[in-house]
């Protein structure tokens, strides 16, 4: 049985039956990485809390919020972690990443030292996660063109290399928040079928609907400002 | 850099500022902290109306703790899903210029007595420990105590950037465990500041 296959089963399995907010059927580990001050708490509480404070507060360790979804009638509950991107909190934060679904890599435009860490990140990805995690890299802050130093197509071409979705985005004025994290859970649900498909056993006890019947077109990556 | 405003202003006359003095900075400020929040463990309501929760109580304490020097001491308050997953309830770090990285660390866990204490994971001093551990040696934790059994009015502290060391061969790290630091000292309020100051800062 596929690794992803089993998880995606597993999990569901838990969360039937369970009242109140354990009531979903499926639940997605990802995960939020990056240098630090690049903005991944930001884009968190764009997303879960629809609001932005342009006020810094560098995360500790490591932090998680709740979010449930909804695609196909399926509830999908996301379980989203949001890490320190500061180097002496790498020991904690990479304890995270086993088990995650899904990540979002991100960079800030206008530092270059973020996006050259991208590479390094990937890496971190592929040592202490596992194959099948499926990876979007976001540009973010792209409201601040003025100050941009990574080009829209050095961030497309990075992310074509290490076989990643891409998105440009910004937390403060919402653009592609909502579509990051859409993409990803579609990316999520295109593996976890193609898991079921390859090893029909995987699905007892799994919805009978697959969750790519209409997944929608893909979003424009580039940021609209 | 010089102090401007908060409570540190009402500490120190200004002219005994020594810039560079962070660990007197800091004591100086836990201290009026400590004080604030001793007013509310020995308050009682005449009408019983007034019980700050060990929340709020918590609260006073790294509140009051807000040094005017931003770009070098900060607090960071942890989110309640933090609370959980690191055991700290704040976390105090001076900072390096010009990264802001923190150079050194102090995470905080406020323990209640029983009687007001919060239920509350049984892992939690653990996990603050296997937290700072993580970090490494410039990380402390700090298990503050607002009031102990034998004496409810005061608050202890205990710190150390070794409890993994200290307790290596526990197999759970529990109050009593914790309280045991204590054990044959004389009663000293606000112990933990004097443990404070013999961190080197830089």
């Amino acid at each position: 049985m596929d690794l992803y296959g089993k998880m995606a089963a597993t999990q569901d399995v838990k969360g039937k039956g369970e009242g109140g907010d354990q009531n979903f059927d499926y639940m997605f580990k990802l995960l939020i990485i990056g240098n630090s001050s690049v903005g991944k708490t930001s884009f968190l509480f764009r997303y879960a809390d629809d609001a932005f404070t342009s006020a810094f507060v560098s995360t500790v360790g490591i932090d998680f919020k709740v979010k449930t979804v909804y695609k196909n009638d399926k509830r999908i509950k996301l379980q989203i972690w949001d890490t320190a991107g500061q180097e002496r909190y790498r020991t904690i934060t990479t304890a995270y990443y086993r088990g995650a679904m899904g990540f979002i890599l991100m960079y800030d435009i206008t530092n270059e030292e973020s996006f050259g860490a991208v590479q390094d990140w990937s890496t971190q990805i592929k040592t202490y996660s596992w194959d099948n995690a499926q990876v979007v890299l976001a540009g973010n802050k792209c409201d601040m063109e003025e100050e941009r130093v990574v080009s829209v197509d050095s961030g497309r071409l990075l992310a074509e290399q290490l076989g990643f979705e891409f998105f440009e985005t910004s937390a403060k004025d919402n653009i592609n928040v909502k579509q990051t994290f859409e993409r990803l859970v579609d990316l999520i649900c295109d593996k976890m079928s193609e898991s079921l498909d390859t090893d029909p056993a995987v699905t007892t006890g799994a919805p009978t609907a697959k969750l790519t019947d209409s997944a929608p077109p893909l979003q424009q990556p580039g940021c609209n400002c | 850099m010089s102090p401007r405003t908060g409570i540190f202003a009402k500490l120190t006359p200004p002219s005994a500022i020594n810039p560079n003095d962070f660990t007197r900075l800091i004591s100086n400020c836990i201290s009026f902290a400590s004080t604030r929040t001793q007013e509310y463990l020995v308050f009682k309501d005449p009408e019983g109306k007034l019980q700050p929760s060990p929340l709020a109580l918590t609260q006073v304490t790294h509140r009051s703790v807000n040094l005017d020097f931003t770009d070098t001491f900060n607090c960071t308050a942890m989110t309640p899903e933090q609370r959980i997953l690191l055991g700290a309830d704040w976390v105090w770090a001076i900072l390096e210029k010009p990264t802001k990285n923190p150079k050194i660390q102090i995470a905080v866990q406020v323990l209640h007595l029983p009687e007001r204490e919060e239920s509350r994971n049984k892992n939690v001093y653990q996990r603050m420990v296997e937290f700072c551990t993580s970090i490494g040696k410039d990380c402390y934790a700090l298990f503050l105590f607002f009031g102990k059994r034998d004496d409810k009015e005061n608050i202890y502290g205990v710190l150390s950037n070794n409890f993994a060391a200290a307790f290596g061969k526990c197999d759970k790290i529990d109050r009593a465990l914790l309280e045991n630091f204590f054990k044959g000292l004389a009663t000293k309020p606000c112990l933990f500041c004097q443990q404070l100051s013999s961190v080197k800062l830089p």
